[in-house]
């Protein structure tokens, strides 16, 4: 009898959640139907955050894809709001997604293949707290940080720049 | 618990997104794609902080998200601007910089 591991159920149901919120993203015909399937896969990699005792990472995860990213992205399509008829034609798509990931497949072993080339334990069950994920952020990560903040800000005016409706007067 | 697991989920996530970078036209489901491959990056930082005992992962994988986020917002303004100009969310549609007309 195989032993009761409550991590690895956990675990299990997480991956079905996340798997299936990402296929259903990528089959889906109505735009909506595939962001709730992103917005199912953006929920459950925060439950594989908190599996890995990130904390913080889980919060943030919450937070900004699912609170801010997966909303803006849902708020965008329901006021772009397309019909049926006017969505992109794509008369061989399950065809096209069966021969992409078959195409896709001996990348995905390969990836796996590099990355388990690593030492295949934990380290001693040691929670990343938001206290030394703050130290380390502050000390040895300041100029990252910076430059993130440099670039939300000049992602935040591009994207007002590109989405601005042209002015009666102006030219293009 | 292996970090195996978590190394072939990320793996498979990150195949799915770039099957469904190529194989769609639908400019919302590329978008999302993309995200799924910056967020199937982002749980190999996990892993790897939780791997080797380090807050270093942990500490990128929050920069990553705010790229995510600062990509998000630059993609969705391009999505509005270009359904805003032709009325259709075709990528293949979308050829402007190869022949003016």
């Amino acid at each position: 009898m195989p032993e009761f591991n409550l991590e690895l159920i956990i675990f299990s149901i997480l991956t079905l959640f996340m798997l299936g919120g990402a296929f259903t993203m990528i089959s889906a015909k109505q735009t909506l139907y595939s962001a709730f399937g992103f917005l199912v896969s953006m929920l459950a990699l925060a439950g594989e955050f908190a599996l890995l005792n990130s904390k913080f990472l889980a919060i943030a995860q919450v937070m900004v894809s699912v609170g801010a990213i997966v909303v803006l992205s849902l708020l965008t399509i329901l006021t772009i709001n397309t019909k049926v008829e006017n969505l992109p034609k794509e008369p061989y798509k399950y065809l096209w997604i069966a021969f992409s990931l078959l195409i896709v497949s001996p990348f995905t072993l390969l990836l796996y293949k590099v990355l388990t080339t690593l030492p295949a334990h934990f380290a001693q069950a040691q929670t990343i707290t938001t206290k030394l994920v703050g130290k380390t952020l502050f000390s040895g990560w300041v100029l990252p940080f910076e430059i993130v903040s440099i670039l939300l800000l000049v992602a935040m005016l591009g994207a007002i720049i590109i989405a601005k409706e042209k002015l009666k007067g102006e030219n293009s | 618990m292996t970090p195996n697991l978590f190394f072939l989920l990320a793996s498979l996530l990150f195949s799915i997104g770039l099957v469904g970078v190529v194989s769609r036209r639908n400019l919302f489901v590329v978008y999302m794609s993309i995200e799924l491959m910056l967020s199937s990056v982002n749980l190999v930082f996990a892993t790897l902080s939780r791997l080797l005992g380090d807050a270093g992962g942990s500490t990128m994988a929050i920069l990553l998200i705010a790229v995510i986020a600062a990509e998000a917002a630059l993609f969705l303004a391009i999505i509005i601007h270009l359904y805003r100009q032709s009325k259709t969310l075709d990528s293949d549609l979308f050829s402007d910089l190869k022949e003016r007309t």
